[in-house]
């Protein structure tokens, strides 16, 4: 069953069905709380930018973040405006962190890393160790026993937020840049999943140990970013449910992503017909606006939980992006429950 | 004079497969469908294939869970038959398996395997694999004209390409055989004096029962003990379906989107295909908003440059302003790709289109732009 803490939520959340913003302070409270956020979604959706803009965010309000990224090809330290961090935790500074120094920290993660640490950890001997990684077996075992990447993952940021990740600063919240799959729910319910295919080792007990992190809705929470259309607001729509029935919760909140300006009075009673050059772009403003609206409103129908919606804004990939959105993030997730803008 | 390796039709089977791959939210799945229409509009027989969990080739093409258990017709007024076939990774696995394993029993101590139910579902790259499996299959049948295969959603396009590999890799591993193996006989028990015991000494293998558990290596051991026999079809039939994909028949699609950030993965990916051999049609950027020229240009003096993040947007220049930037990003974009694949590389950018592509009729539409884009 459910703690206490997640029952709070989710009650709120439930008695407040079609006001999505009367939850958002809830939002606010419960992501300045966890240990772990997980930002997931479709992939192309915005996930890089939105960890970037919740790590300034959570760092901004004495929250001591990192910002965790599973890839081959380094992305997260773009949007920082840092040099590639090559596996290591590395702080952020720099004109557009002011003020966050020593708070906001960024590491590209190797999962396999992460398993032979685990292995050095228990084994103690060098010599032994290094025969153990060479022999086939451990390396068939390490690509082969599904959810072990997983794990890795989780067991990594466990072991950062309290504080025996080695040559690791302080660190208050992990937000992790989940790996792009069909379905992000597998991230969660993997290390359930190795403690049940290993059954005893140390691998066993560290995934007992990242099981009972993930199920403490106190602890370990998710944010779904999505854009405003019909396959991104699908795939969260289900991904919310696989959570509800996987976890026994929901996604602290979902982040509409690149919403198109409402469009100004007069512009949509000019409607124009079907057929108009698309070269106008008053006319491909209001349909993708539209394309927006309805979007919005399904989701308003069938999202239960809070919503923040970012609009698309006129500036590159980087540092200065990542800024400009954390701004209005912040006012949108602080802001009394005003009703939003509509056209 | 034949055709450059790169010709493409976007109407007729020319070639008959196609790959259409790229990293996540490209608008793949919406491509696959639309030129699955276009070619059944010219008349052939297609099938498009989409290998997702989520489903969404079913919410656009309207078929429902039957396209899951093999292939449907769609409900489309085209000269040729339009189809679609939703795959499943663990259900081609399972066939696979029964096809290859020798009898009843041998089928049954693989499906009722814990490492195989654990593999078959969460194994990277397999759904992957089990994508170019189904082409080979279908491929095959030669039942279609045109086939289309979306690929499934992998946030690195080339992750699509190793899968297979890694795959054939895995089971293919000599060293997994012998290390595992000698470890256990056939009633699962551990052989005392295994030659992997003798190699390495007692210790190693104490340490590898302390970090992993006995339970997992003999659930792995009994898998490739039962996995054993059916290894030389298995593989040959992997040689087959990698085969396929260098084959001048199958073409692949690379589809990305508009911007600067996207291109590094793009010319990686491009290089990537041509090297392996596949081979490569036009570069498909999806997606490109429109430049704005003439009067549509906002001066350089906009004031809403100063703060594009002031609570402004309801004024028709901040639309402006935000349509004339992604216009020329776009543009600037585009002619990067360019200047970097060369010219004898197609790049052919398909214009956003206003409305979200969410039935066969708007499908359609997008496939009409296509066959536009190729002029």
């Amino acid at each position: 069953m459910s703690s206490k803490d997640q029952t709070t939520v989710d009650a709120s959340v439930d008695a407040v069905p079609r006001t999505h913003l009367a939850t958002r302070s809830h939002a606010r409270d419960a992501l300045g709380q966890r240990q772990l956020i997980v930002v997931t979604g479709k992939g192309g959706v915005g996930k890089s930018a939105l960890t970037g803009v919740l790590a300034r965010h959570l760092a901004a309000r004495g929250r001591r973040v990192l910002a965790l990224e599973v890839d081959r090809r380094e992305t997260l330290q773009r949007w920082f405006g840092v040099p590639p961090s090559g596996g290591e935790i590395l702080e952020v500074s720099g004109e557009l962190t002011e003020g966050l120094d020593g708070s906001l920290h960024l590491q590209n993660l190797q999962p396999s890393r992460v398993v032979d640490w685990v292995v050095e950890k228990k084994v103690k001997i060098g010599p032994l160790v290094r025969r153990i990684q060479n022999s086939p077996v451990y390396q068939r075992f390490v690509e082969g026993a599904p959810g072990l990447g997983e794990l890795a993952i989780l067991g990594h940021a466990l072991r950062v937020v309290r504080g025996d990740a080695a040559g690791a600063p302080p660190i208050d919240t992990v937000i992790l840049d989940a790996p792009a799959t069909g379905h992000g729910i597998f991230l969660l319910t993997a290390p359930a999943l190795v403690a049940d295919t290993i059954g005893q080792g140390p691998f066993s007990e560290l995934a007992r140990e990242v099981a009972d992190f993930v199920a403490d809705p106190g602890r370990c929470g998710m944010v779904v970013v999505t854009l405003a259309e019909e396959m991104p607001v699908q795939e969260a729509l289900e991904l919310r449910q696989n959570l509800v029935r996987v976890m026994d919760r929901g996604p602290e909140l979902l982040v509409v992503n690149g919403l198109y300006p409402p469009l100004p009075d007069g512009v949509g009673e000019a409607q124009p017909a079907d057929g108009i050059a698309v070269d106008d772009f008053r006319d491909l403003w209001f349909r993708r606006r539209r394309v927006n609206d309805s979007e919005l409103d399904r989701l308003g129908r069938e999202w239960p939980g809070p919503r923040l919606d970012l609009p698309l804004l006129p500036i590159d990939e980087g540092p200065e992006l990542l800024a400009a959105l954390e701004e209005h993030f912040s006012r949108l997730l602080e802001s009394a429950p005003v009703e939003e803008d509509r056209s | 004079m034949t055709a450059p390796r790169n010709h493409f039709d976007p109407v007729n089977p020319d070639p008959p497969l196609l790959v259409v791959v790229g990293s996540g939210g490209v608008g793949k799945t919406t491509l696959a469908a639309s030129l699955g229409i276009l070619s059944a509009q010219a008349g052939h027989d297609t099938l498009v294939m989409t290998f997702d969990p989520s489903l969404r080739l079913k919410d656009a093409l309207g078929v429902g869970e039957a396209a899951r258990e093999g292939v449907v017709e769609v409900d489309i007024d085209t000269p040729g038959v339009l189809h679609a076939s939703l795959l499943d990774a663990r259900a081609t696995f399972d066939r696979l398996i029964e096809q290859y394993a020798g009898d009843e029993a041998a089928r049954r101590r693989i499906l009722d395997n814990r490492y195989y139910n654990h593999l078959a579902g969460n194994l990277g790259g397999i759904l992957e694999y089990m994508a170019v499996e189904r082409l080979y299959e279908v491929a095959q049948e030669g039942r279609y004209d045109r086939v289309i295969l979306d690929t499934p959603p992998t946030h690195q396009a080339i992750d699509f390409l190793e899968a297979p590999r890694r795959i054939v890799d895995f089971l293919d591993s000599g060293a997994l055989k012998i290390a595992l193996k000698p470890w256990f006989n056939e009633d699962g028990r551990l052989e005392t004096s295994s030659r992997l015991s003798n190699f390495f000494g007692r210790s190693l293998e104490q340490y590898l029962d302390r970090l992993v558990g006995m339970q997992l290596l003999r659930d792995m051991s009994a898998f490739f003990i039962a996995f054993g026999p059916m290894f030389d079809g298995f593989r040959e039939r992997a040689e087959a379906t990698e085969r396929l994909l260098v084959d001048p028949k199958t073409l692949f699609l690379l589809v990305t989107g508009p911007g600067e950030a996207r291109i590094p993965d793009t010319l990686f990916f491009a290089r990537r295909l041509t090297e392996a051999g596949h081979r490569l049609g036009p570069i498909v950027v999806n997606r490109v908003h429109p430049e704005l020229t003439g009067s549509d240009t906002p001066t350089a003096d906009d004031s809403h440059t100063e703060d594009p993040t002031a609570d402004d947007s309801h004024t028709e220049d901040a639309g402006q302003q935000l349509f004339h930037w992604l216009g020329e990003r776009h543009r600037r974009g585009l002619g990067q790709l360019r200047d970097l694949v060369g010219p004898q590389q197609p790049v052919v950018p398909l214009p956003l289109v206003p409305d979200e592509p969410t039935d066969l009729e708007s499908l359609a539409a997008v496939g009409e732009r296509f066959r536009a884009a190729f002029g």
